[in-house]
């Protein structure tokens, strides 16, 4: 797609928009004339499914007066706000002062912390590209030692400032020259003519990239990729060629499946679920990927297989079963335009990508892809192909031994901790989102969990959670209250993940243990029924807890020693705890 | 008159080709302001793959004049629209 399909389709869009209310809305603060980005940046959204963007501009050259007040450049409704600036444009008279520049970067990055703080919605600032001044040609012999160190040491300055600021996106518009060539990215007639750099292409590529952040925030990444095996994972048919006859290895074209498999490899690392669909011998294709010295992804590195002679479709709908996810977060790649046609005809809402018949265009089939856009990538979505691994196993076990052994032959292990710095994220993201085992649902935005976690009065208690099969993960929360003699439940609540297992148990008797190390003779809490939490009604009742129904609480004394399930193993982390 | 050059200009400011001719200016169009005038020269520069120096842009003050600049460059107008 060229430049001016995309601002034709955004100029129909705007004469056909008309009274439709925007449904997101994007302003941009630019060092430099920004309005080119509106066309790419409008048709991106409207292709990732918003029905009318709006992108608006703040006067060009303004961006620290911006960041100081916004609200008098941009409306109240903004979603996000854009600053789009370079070193030559801002600080012209720094540039060339190592010094003078690092200090006009710090000035400059606590202008955009005074945004972040009273702008509540999404901010991107661009990472400043490479100077196009006389001062750093590119050509010139110094420009190793001057032009290249000076640009690497503001841009690492200006990522850390930005770093430390929570929730800032960025953006790099260095990045975006690079890829496009800069002599393709700029163009110094508009520069001079409209104080603009750059060149419709670049503008483009802008769009695009600003359109993938912004959509990050609200559009659902795809969850699963599911693949081919014969000329998708490797070269040839295995059940022809046989182990020696496919390609896979260190030259080409064994080796441009490998690259695919490392890219594969990197997305599995981010949370994304791989799994197989292959029409092969099941003892064929388990041989490659068990046996092959030169497959870089393992059994382990997928969460589903669906080998067999039946239809893709079945295994398609098979997988997306056995993973819990809709097939409308599947992406199908195979070589097979047959196949892929009648996977599109039957399960329309597949992404379906072919697998080019040239391996090293295989390599980078899914490099630039926004399919898999995360908005950020938790250490809980790393985890996922290993946790689906464990489960699966998990209900194996279960489907053949009684409830009473198959708890006993889990190898419970528990860890209940007074949350820190680097668990508040989870320990947030828990409370805003678990429905059915939660006592109160009481939501709380990150930073009041953090401010709870530094308060004497208060206990936010984190619970993990493994067995022989693997690690759930921080499932447990649980925020504890001393008022007097009393320690108040104030929330307490555990991941669907994580029941079944009798760790409710465990962990209400380490509370109670904590309800005395804090001085308290009793412990008391209360059920907030919702539409969701019915499961939770007689939790306290279930524990030995009595009701005072005149306060509409459930209590029961504190205890140095709770007396827990003997199936599970606790580990207590308390500063002060017995 | 309707030709590449016409369809280009109607495109670009969304105005009617029937309205444009080669007086067709800023002056006189609301449409042709200097947003539209970056648009215009992204346009013409990639409908006929030629490249203005900045002082055709900055004579580019009408329909005619781009007109002129095309046909100095051996750009044909008149086949296509």
């Amino acid at each position: 797609m060229t430049p001016a399909d995309a601002r034709n389709r955004w100029q129909k869009h705007r004469a056909e928009a008309g009274a439709l209310p925007a449904d997101i809305r994007i302003a941009v603060a630019g060092s430099m004339t920004a309005e080119p980005l509106e066309p790419y940046l409008g048709d991106y959204l409207l292709r990732r499914a918003f029905r009318n963007p709006r992108v608006s501009f703040g006067p060009f050259g303004q961006i620290p007066q911006i960041c100081r007040d916004y609200k008098s450049f941009f409306t109240e409704d903004t979603d996000a706000i854009v600053l789009l600036w370079r070193l030559e444009d801002m600080f012209a008279a720094a540039l060339e002062d190592p010094a003078a520049l690092l200090e006009a970067l710090d000035a400059f990055a606590a202008a955009v912390r005074d945004l972040r703080e009273n702008f509540a919605g999404t901010v991107i600032v661009s990472i400043p590209p490479y100077p196009s001044t006389a001062a750093f040609d590119p050509s010139s012999l110094d420009q190793p030692a001057f032009g290249a160190a000076l640009h690497a040491r503001a841009v690492e300055r200006w990522i850390s400032r930005m770093q430390q600021i929570s929730r800032i996106k960025l953006l790099d518009l260095g990045a975006l020259e690079r890829k496009l060539g800069t002599d393709a990215a700029q163009d110094p007639r508009k520069w001079f003519l409209y104080r603009q750099p750059w060149t419709e292409a670049f503008w483009h590529a802008a769009g695009r990239q600003l359109g993938r952040i912004v959509a990050a925030e609200t559009r659902s990444a795809k969850k699963c990729i599911v693949l081919d095996a014969d000329n998708t994972l490797w070269g040839g048919i295995i059940g022809e060629d046989g182990m020696e006859g496919i390609a896979l290895g260190e030259d080409f074209p064994g080796s441009a499946y490998r690259a695919f498999q490392k890219h594969l490899l990197h997305l599995k690392n981010k949370g994304v679920l791989l799994a197989v669909a292959s029409r092969n011998n099941e003892a064929d294709f388990f041989e490659v990927l068990d046996t092959h010295d030169a497959m870089v992804l393992k059994r382990g590195d997928f969460a589903a297989f669906q080998v067999h002679w039946k239809a893709k479709v079945d295994s398609i709908r098979t997988i997306a079963k056995t993973l819990n996810i809709g097939t409308d977060a599947m992406v199908f790649i195979d070589d097979s335009a047959k196949e892929l046609a009648e996977v599109q005809e039957r399960l329309p809402e597949v992404v379906c990508l072919h697998a080019p018949g040239d391996a090293a265009d295989l390599a980078n089939l899914l490099v630039g892809s926004d399919l898999f856009d995360l908005a950020e990538v938790t250490e809980e979505d790393k985890k996922r192909t290993g946790m689906i691994i464990a489960e699966t196993a998990r209900r194996e076990l279960q489907d053949t031994v009684s409830e009473e052994d198959f708890k006993a032959s889990l190898g419970l292990e528990m860890t209940v901790f007074a949350a820190q710095k680097q668990h508040i994220a989870r320990v947030a993201q828990l409370i805003n989102k678990t429905n059915q085992f939660n006592l109160t649902t009481r939501r709380r935005r990150q930073d009041e969990v953090e401010k709870l976690a530094g308060d004497p009065r208060c206990r936010v208690i984190g619970m993990e959670l493994k067995d022989k099969y693997g690690d759930y993960g921080l499932v447990g929360v649980a925020i504890l209250e001393k008022k007097e003699t009393t320690c108040v439940i104030d929330t307490l609540l555990m991941s669907c993940r994580a029941l079944g297992r009798d760790a409710e148990t465990a962990f209400i008797g380490v509370l109670a243990e904590q309800a005395a190390a804090l001085g308290c003779k009793t412990i008391e809490g209360c059920y907030i029924p919702t539409a969701k939490n019915a499961v939770v009604k007689g939790f306290y009742q279930k524990h030995g807890m009595t009701f005072d129904a005149a306060r509409d609480v459930w209590t029961m004394p504190s205890t140095a020693t709770a007396d827990l399930p003997a199936h599970i193993r606790v580990t207590r982390i308390f500063g002060d705890a017995p | 008159m309707s030709d590449a050059l016409i369809s280009l200009f109607s495109e670009v400011l969304d105005v009617p080709a029937e309205s444009l001719n080669d007086n067709t200016a800023p002056g006189n169009t609301p449409q042709w302001d200097s947003l539209a005038a970056m648009r215009l020269v992204a346009a013409i520069e990639e409908t006929f793959a030629v490249r203005l120096s900045s002082r055709e842009i900055m004579k580019m003050s009408s329909i005619g004049f781009a007109r002129r600049t095309l046909l100095d460059k051996n750009v044909k107008l008149d086949d296509a629209g």
